[in-house]
């Protein structure tokens, strides 16, 4: 196979979830741009059809599920409708997902009924999807599943719970999932994007809060700026393309640096000659 | 005050390495736990303050002077602690000289010398004390580490590389030593104050406790990992870090 010709998706077809905003319109974009046909999913109508608008720009297919992936109804019927309307699946993009709800609460005013609701998104929601379309590959003997984890995955963060628990699970339900599903030619693989600005792919509400902790972000991130949406739909292109064909139950990151340091603050450069440190 | 089921008592331990900061405590904490030392390190000052806050817990210590770079003192204060005490139940490589500069103007010399100091002579104690501990079918080492093992920051690369070959240097003799009755643990340490250094204070507010480590913090855990309730660790890395590891 000619160089030029690995890493495109020409003909696959790909369900994202999430898909209507953020990174998971980003995705979109850029594997539409490969070559790729697009099915995104998420509980609202409107950005899933401003998604799909721009996917077809590209010259692609795409389709619009509006999809409650804490539902596996919902969820089957997503797979159902996909096979339906365009034939066939070949990548499943676990990346629906909320970071703290609309208005962050503190530790005991998170009612049971939050931390279901903060787990079910994040969590659940890329179990219940890859264990119905995992039915499907094994079947078909060939697929691979994504799953979006976070740098918060592997650290933690005042006051954010349901979202850094549930991230890290999303970690090692990679892990279990690629080993299960190795047999059947399924790879499994995790992106892990560190802070990426999707400001411009936002809703206002949401833009708001982003533009609140910019300032903070950039003390963790070693680069000295936020990662761009790109730097991960490049990673989920690999991921999604015949170059990662031998991988499975890895996770990728994409952070900036973050999680190479994180034992100070970015900006922190001690000088300490050997005189003073010798005893 | 250890709990009974962590007390070393009457075991014997060496403290190896040169360090502003973690020599005493890790002594001190061993002996106040039931433990006889020794202590191997340069013939600074600091030695011999460390030995003396050991002498006036009452037990038994041993100073032995030694550079720690060189393979073959290390072996001759091994072999003392062996003709002084009998064997050796307990090694904490405690080496931790500081250094961070640019990348590019760091001289081989400089590296060497840390490489030196903060791996090279815990390698010479593993071997030296590792021989002894195996004839006995029974030890501890603990390596003391900075979490600079794990994660990078700028101006260390040859600190961090140190620390983490200690670390990886920790995980193999753990398996290594697995069925021989050796078990092979790592101190992490995060910012601790050190007496003629100023506190930081942006660093201190990064801490998630919001203040740098006292040494001698460090001391309980040292203990808790040489005792006999800890067999069934080996090859881990345990903080004592005020949760800088914990967060972003």
């Amino acid at each position: 196979m000619p160089v030029e010709k690995k890493g495109s998706l020409e003909g696959q077809v790909i369900i994202i979830t999430g898909g209507g905003t953020g990174l998971g319109s980003a995705m979109a974009f850029r594997l539409a741009e490969e070559g790729a046909d697009i099915v995104v999913a998420a509980r609202r109508l409107a950005p899933l059809e401003e998604t799909a608008a721009g996917v077809r720009k590209r010259g692609r297919k795409a389709l619009v599920v509006p999809t409650d992936v804490t539902d596996t109804g919902q969820v089957n019927r997503l797979i159902e409708k996909t096979l339906g309307e365009m034939g066939k699946i070949d990548v499943f993009i676990n990346n629906a997902g909320i970071v703290r709800g609309d208005r962050p609460k503190t530790l005991w005013d998170i009612t049971d009924q939050d931390w279901r609701v903060g787990i079910d998104v994040n969590l659940s929601g890329a179990f219940y999807c890859s264990r119905a379309v995992s039915k499907y590959f094994a079947e078909r003997k060939s697929g691979k599943i994504i799953l979006v984890a976070s740098g918060e995955g592997f650290r933690g963060q005042r006051n954010s719970f349901m979202y850094n628990t549930a991230k890290a699970g999303v970690v090692n339900l990679t892990r279990v999932m690629a080993l299960t599903l190795a047999e059947f030619n399924i790879r499994v693989n995790c992106i892990v994007p560190g802070f990426v600005d999707t400001y411009d792919l936002q809703p206002e509400a949401t833009q708001k809060l982003m533009a609140s902790t910019r300032a903070t972000w950039r003390l963790f991130l070693p680069v000295g700026h936020m990662g761009k949406p790109d730097d991960i739909a490049y990673l989920a292109l690999f991921l999604c393309s015949d170059a990662s064909d031998y991988i499975t139950g890895g996770y990728f990151v994409s952070d900036g640096g973050g999680l190479t340091g994180g034992f100070a603050t970015t900006g922190y450069a001690p000088v300490v000659s050997l005189m003073e440190g010798l005893p | 005050m250890t709990a009974k089921a962590f007390l070393v008592k009457d075991k014997i331990a060496l403290i190896a390495g040169d360090s502003k900061l973690w020599t005493k405590p890790a002594a001190v904490a061993l002996v106040e736990a039931g433990a006889d030392v020794a202590i191997a390190a340069k013939d600074t000052p600091r030695l011999a303050e460390a030995t003396e806050a050991v002498r006036k817990t009452g037990r038994k210590v041993l100073a032995i002077p030694t550079d720690v770079t060189k393979a073959a003192q290390v072996k001759t204060a091994v072999r003392r602690v062996v003709a002084e005490y009998g064997r050796i139940d307990i090694l904490v490589n405690a080496g931790d000289v500081h250094f961070f500069q640019p990348f590019l103007k760091i001289r081989n010399a400089e590296w060497n010398k840390v490489m030196d100091y903060n791996f090279n002579s815990a390698l010479s104690f593993c071997r030296a004390a590792g021989k002894q501990m195996l004839k006995q079918k029974k030890g501890r080492i603990i390596n003391i580490v900075s979490g600079l093992s794990e994660r990078g920051m700028v101006n260390g690369a040859t600190y961090c590389v140190a620390m983490g070959s200690v670390l990886q240097l920790t995980r193999v003799l753990a398996l290594e030593w697995a069925m021989k009755g050796i078990t092979v643990n790592a101190v992490g340490t995060g910012w601790f104050a050190e007496a003629d250094r100023p506190i930081d204070e942006a660093v201190a507010r990064y801490i998630p406790v919001k203040r740098y480590g006292e040494p001698d913090e460090i001391g309980s855990l040292v203990v808790y990992l040489a005792s006999d309730v800890t067999e069934f660790t080996t090859g881990q890395l345990m903080f004592v870090d005020g949760g800088v590891m914990a967060h972003a």
